[in-house]
């Protein structure tokens, strides 16, 4: 019996000790290849080139004013921010702008591929667009469990709210 | 029913390659640290409670993945493991690292739903549900995992007496089935091996490289033997109440090696016996053309001995055991035997080298009537000039245990200066080997086997 309590004990004061060393390392949620930042040159700096991910590109730096036809308050646009990587993916965000606040989200690119990711995505990313409505800095919370998610996420809504001048 | 084998002290003076205990335990705990890095390298940092509980997971799944092919290794015979560190030390291993690892298996199914639902907001039980219905071979796995929990109940020691050995034999095959079915989850959900290919390569080259090694010393040399050798029964006869001895006969007995002490693993191929091999120790020095062994009558396998017909084939593993000549260090040698304990010691008794009044045989048993081979021992006692004690008898009728330290050195006349073979139960093993080191002797003097189910 003692050696039984041993073990449990022994077991459980490792996996505590390595996860408190692993949550204590700062790695970037983001990874090397990220750049949040418009500048496309520390995109093409990266040095992650194992990454198969899409290059950061200042995609739709033509910020497509989509004239603001019908129903769209005037001078509404719809910007399409950088593609930031994470360490499960890509993330890219677009969103609409009018009167100096987002009133549309969406996100066009997020990890996929295995079911943990449409399961976090599943919760994580309608989180994100609905924090995003209204805001017009990139403030808004990450979402607990979608830490990488919601970093790549703010990192390519602040380059959307850059593009759009807010 | 069955004798196996383990070793303690001097090393012996076979040159095949053994492994020594410590260091075979020092490469498992190395492969465990190595399963740890792992997980350190394929993941980038831990925040929030339910990632904590996810990689718990994650750490406990990867441990249990690796213990259960550790495990799967300690049975799979290998030489080097069988001579160095024993078989019944390894079934020592074997059976508490199986329990230990059923604990991973379950706190790793645990951990996971319970971070995995944490993280999504979910509660629980959707989260298991979820699991089970969208993750790639989550169900396999959790059909694995409940069949090593069913094969941990009825292996813990309360189920085990009341179960059959043979029962309990079937039961553990299925962990084989827990095996194979748990393996394909580890690669398409496991984060470590989803985008490590070095990894999955590793993982599956230790998987293959054990079962190849179970599949070619439990399965290819046997069969190879059993064509070479030709072993078939030759006769059957009584010992004693239930313990009956059976001489196998076959060809080239010789090109075994098998030494006076050790024992085989015997399949008889009958309609009920071919399934199981069982362990036993040879009861008489080997012959060019034969093979003894005695047995007695426990199990449902032991009992089926009895009616063993003459012509039997026979399929060996072995031999196996260090409890031979080899290990000895000292002229004088006193062989302790606890009931059928004696088979090993009996084949002893005729072989090592001794000069009259170096061997002392001590044979415990609880009725003067269970000691068997009486006649034979007396005359190997008069041809070797050797003494032999029977010591009969309960404690109680004896007024206390008849073999302490004090007792032994009190009949043995210079013990300290003896190597002693012991083979027995168990608690008599142990038993004796405290007695026999508070007596003085060294640790590597003191040779054992203890007889385990």
């Amino acid at each position: 019996m003692r050696r039984v309590i041993l073990a449990i004990v022994t077991t459980a004061v490792v996996l505590v000790l390595l996860l408190s060393f692993k949550s204590h390392t700062s790695t970037s949620p983001l990874a090397p290849t990220a750049a949040a930042g418009p500048d496309p040159s520390t995109g093409s700096a990266s040095t992650g080139s194992t990454s198969t991910g899409i290059p950061v590109t200042s995609s739709s730096a033509t910020p497509t004013a989509t004239s603001a036809s019908g129903g769209s308050p005037a001078g509404a646009k719809t910007v399409t921010g950088d593609v930031v990587q994470t360490i499960y993916g890509p993330v890219q965000v677009k969103i609409t702008v009018a009167g100096g606040r987002v009133t549309a989200a969406e996100a066009i690119q997020y990890p996929d591929g295995t079911p943990r990711d449409d399961q976090i995505n599943a919760f994580a990313i309608p989180q994100l667009q609905q924090e995003t409505i209204g805001v017009s800095t990139p403030d808004i919370d990450a979402i607990s469990g979608a830490t990488y998610t919601s970093q790549g996420y703010i990192g390519s809504l602040q380059s959307a709210l850059d593009k759009a001048g807010l | 029913m069955t004798a196996v084998t383990a070793r303690s002290g001097a090393p012996s003076l076979d040159a095949r390659p053994r492994a020594h205990p410590q260091l075979v335990l020092a490469l498992i705990a190395a492969g465990a640290v190595a399963v740890i890095a792992l997980w350190w390298h394929g993941t980038p940092s831990v925040h929030g409670f339910g990632d904590w509980l996810t990689n718990a997971g994650r750490i406990t799944g990867l441990e249990a993945g690796y213990a259960v092919v550790v495990l799967v290794a300690l049975m799979a015979r290998l030489p080097p493991l069988e001579r160095g560190v024993g078989a019944d030390r390894l079934a020592r291993w074997h059976s508490m690292g199986g329990k230990y690892t059923i604990g991973l298996v379950v706190a790793h199914g645990l951990l996971i739903i319970w971070g995995y639902a944490v993280t999504a907001h979910t509660t629980v039980v959707h989260q298991a549900w979820t699991l089970l219905d969208n993750y790639p071979d989550v169900l396999m796995a959790t059909v694995a995992g409940l069949l090593l929990v069913g094969v941990g109940i009825t292996s813990a020691n309360a189920a085990r007496r009341r179960l059959r050995y043979e029962t309990w034999y079937y039961l553990h095959l299925y962990t084989y089935l827990a095996v194979a079915l748990a393996f394909s989850h580890q690669f398409a959900d496991g984060a470590e091996f989803i985008s490590n290919a070095a990894a999955r390569f590793a993982w599956a080259a230790l998987y293959i490289a054990v079962f190849a090694g179970i599949f070619w010393y439990r399965f290819v040399t046997p069969v190879g033997q059993a064509f070479r050798h030709r072993l078939r029964v030759v006769s059957v006869q009584a010992e004693a109440p239930g313990v009956v001895s059976i001489v196998i006969g076959g060809r080239h007995v010789t090109e075994l090696r098998a030494e006076a002490g050790q024992f085989f693993r015997w399949r008889f191929l009958t309609r009920d016996l071919w399934w199981t091999s069982a362990p036993y120790s040879l009861s008489a020095p080997p012959a060019p053309d034969r093979l003894r062994i005695t047995v007695k009558a426990q199990g449902e396998h032991s009992q089926a001995l009895r009616e063993l017909r003459p012509g039997t084939r026979v399929i060996t593993e072995g031999p196996y055991g260090a409890l031979t000549a080899a290990v000895r260090r000292n002229r004088k040698v006193l062989l302790i035997a606890g009931g059928v304990g004696i088979t090993p010691l009996r084949a002893l008794l005729e072989t090592l080298p001794a000069g009259p009044g170096d061997l002392t045989l001590i044979y415990r048993v609880s009725n003067l009537r269970d000691a068997v081979f009486r006649r034979e021992l007396e005359q190997l006692a008069e041809q070797r000039r050797a003494k032999v004690w029977f010591v009969a008898g309960t404690r109680d009728e004896l007024g206390g245990d008849p073999l302490t330290a004090g007792q032994l050195t009190r009949r043995v006349p210079d013990l300290i200066h003896h190597d002693v073979y012991l083979c027995g139960p168990p608690g008599l093993t142990d038993s004796v080997a405290r007695e026999l080191l508070r007596a003085g002797l060294r640790r590597r003097q003191i040779h054992y086997e203890s007889f385990e189910f």
